[in-house]
């Protein structure tokens, strides 16, 4: 069946496209309050991610990388205030610039195989595609857009550690205002890197429930 | 073992498909027609096409007893094909629906159907002797968003619906004057139509792609677009499940399931291939592809030759042919459906995808 041919002058003005009839029906999705169809998540203080973070570093101090990140990702901020939820980003971001590249995959294949582990590094590619977006964008967005232009491409990339994110497009419009470029892209690639690693490991399934999930971070 | 039997039917996208009870006559929803094939030696050749729907059939099922055919449409219609010695002839029902329909199923004992749509309403239809017509109810809450897929419980009361507010749901669709009362069980005692006899979610919450009951009923299993596989064990009514397990997987999500047996599910979807799911209320896990690549290696075998290898530098510019994918399914399997059951277990199950394949497997 041709649509096209059933266009007419009136028709071919797209005016009507414009009127949101999803308003006009009571139960809509627009007339409802999605939150309520799932669980609500426990609030976390940013006093709490303090101490955490207090706690994560004494481990890392200690030389214990793969304890310090299973605590940050055990308890990831869903709920909270805007401080928190940046406080628990910053803090994982130290821990993953802290390990080196060479144990990057025995760490993450560690937590895969342990009970829960698939769930923990959920949480991992939900930080790391977090912060790249606060990096591409010079601020949190709390939309799939974003990533959408994010993390595909560097899912795609065969060797992000010798790239330099110039390449994929989105340091130029980055980096949060008063940083210098360089370490804004030195940060970045050790992101992609761990992104690469963490696809290698979870597979393109995690990526799809970072997508997919209501609880952001 | 026997190698899966390949039906190459066309270069379209098979929204959906179903094969008679015999297995003589195959039912392929394409654009907004239904093609009927018809077995012919060892291939399929287009026998009938049904017209009447005019926009995208999304769904078409064939029951097993009385071969009628049912199809629905993003047109808002279904449509019931008699067969008769002329031809089949088309009924249409009343969904009373405002968007799309997109997935129907007959209920095991035939009398009903259930539509499932992007209204947020299941319509059951039912036949009316006093009206000569199929007329509907509708399933409307707490339904939030589209219906992707719906299954019915063995008893053709309970039905299952995966919906894209993340949701499986199972609902009593007892139509009285159709069906019998249902024995009482573990999803409800008094099932008067439209009650909510489960609501289940997981984790990390993506759109539900497929539902089904286990072969006893007494299971649920949905597959959700955060690639994992969910399996729920009702406790009884009122009661919160006695387990709720759910296996994230790191492959693409899946876009259908069927349980082959009660300790074994298969999910196929966006990765082209079936996946085994093995396990019982202590645990499932995936245990690995249906498919075996050892068998279907032809990509390997023409590497082999010295003249082919330079006939695709020349062709192409490189060695390798890397424009197939191994497994038999060029692209997103989009329906399984059991194919041969024995004993309660599914020995063969048939699967249809957007490369325009049927395909018959050992399950």
């Amino acid at each position: 069946m041709s649509i096209i041919q059933q266009h007419t002058a009136a028709s071919l003005t797209d005016a009507w496209r414009t009127v949101n009839i999803d308003i006009l029906t009571e139960d809509s999705s627009v007339n409802f309050d999605t939150s309520t169809l799932h669980p609500p998540q426990p609030e976390v203080s940013e006093a709490d991610v303090r101490t955490l973070s207090t706690q994560v570093r004494q481990l890392l101090r200690g030389g214990d990388a793969e304890g310090a990140l299973r605590g940050c990702l055990e308890t990831p901020v869903y709920n909270g205030t805007d401080a928190a939820k940046e406080a628990h980003l910053q803090t994982i971001i130290e821990v993953l610039q802290s390990i080196k590249a060479s144990d990057m995959t025995p760490l993450l294949k560690g937590i895969y195989a342990a009970p829960g582990g698939s769930e923990l590094l959920d949480v991992l590619m939900k930080y790391i595609e977090e912060e790249a977006r606060w990096k591409a964008d010079g601020g949190p967005i709390h939309s799939y857009k974003g990533m959408a232009s994010g993390a595909p491409a560097a899912a795609g990339l065969k060797s992000p550690a010798k790239m330099t994110p110039q390449s994929t497009g989105f340091t130029q419009i980055g980096s949060r205002p008063g940083a210098s470029n360089e370490p804004a892209s030195a940060a970045m690639s050790v992101l992609l890197s761990w992104h690469e690693k963490l696809v290698e490991v979870a597979g393109l399934g995690c990526i799809g429930r970072t997508m997919t999930d209501w609880r952001r971070v | 073992m026997a190698a899966p039997e390949v039906h190459h039917l066309f270069h379209n996208p098979i929204a959906d498909h179903s094969f008679s009870a015999d297995h003589a006559t195959l039912a392929v929803a394409r654009d907004s027609t239904v093609e009927l094939y018809g077995k012919a030696g060892n291939a399929f050749k287009l026998k009938d096409v049904l017209k009447g729907h005019d926009k995208t059939v999304t769904s078409v099922d064939i029951a097993p007893n009385s071969g009628r055919i049912v199809s629905c449409s993003q047109d808002r219609n279904a449509l019931v094909w008699e067969p008769s010695p002329t031809g089949y002839k088309p009924t249409l029902v009343l969904l009373r629906i405002s968007r799309a329909a997109t997935f129907v199923r007959w209920s095991p004992s035939e009398t009903k159907f259930a539509v499932g749509s992007g209204d947020r309403v299941i319509a059951v239809c039912y036949f009316e002797e006093e009206n000569d017509w199929w007329v509907s109810k509708h399933l409307k809450k707490p339904i939030r968003s589209t219906i992707t897929s719906v299954a019915w419980h063995p008893n053709s009361v309970l039905l299952a619906a995966g919906s894209t507010d993340a949701h499986a749901r199972v609902f009593s669709a007892f139509v009285k004057g159709v069906d019998e009362r249902p024995e009482p069980g573990v999803w409800g005692e008094r099932l008067p139509f439209n009650t909510v006899c489960g609501e289940y979610l997981n984790n990390s919450a993506g759109w539900v792609h497929s539902v089904s009951f286990s072969p006893s009923g007494n299971a649920l299993a949905f597959a959700a677009h955060d690639s994992s596989i969910t399996v729920v064990y009702p406790s009884g009514p009122e009661q919160p499940p006695r387990a709720v397990l759910s296996v994230p997987t790191q492959l693409l999500p899946f876009k259908s399931l069927i349980w082959k047996a009660e300790d074994e599910i298969i999910a196929a979807g966006y990765d082209c291939e079936a996946f085994r799911f093995q396990g019982g209320e202590g645990g499932w896990q995936l245990v690995g592809t249906v498919e075996s690549k050892g068998s279907a290696g032809h990509g390997e075998q023409r590497e082999e030759s010295a003249l082919n290898m330079f006939r695709q530098m020349d062709l192409k510019g490189k060695v390798k042919d890397d424009t197939q994918l191994k497994t038999i399914h060029q692209n997103t399997i989009s329906t399984i459906r059991p194919y041969e059951v024995s004993g309660g277990r599914v020995t063969k199950f048939s699967s249809s995808g957007v490369d325009g394949r049927v395909v018959v497997w050992n399950a």
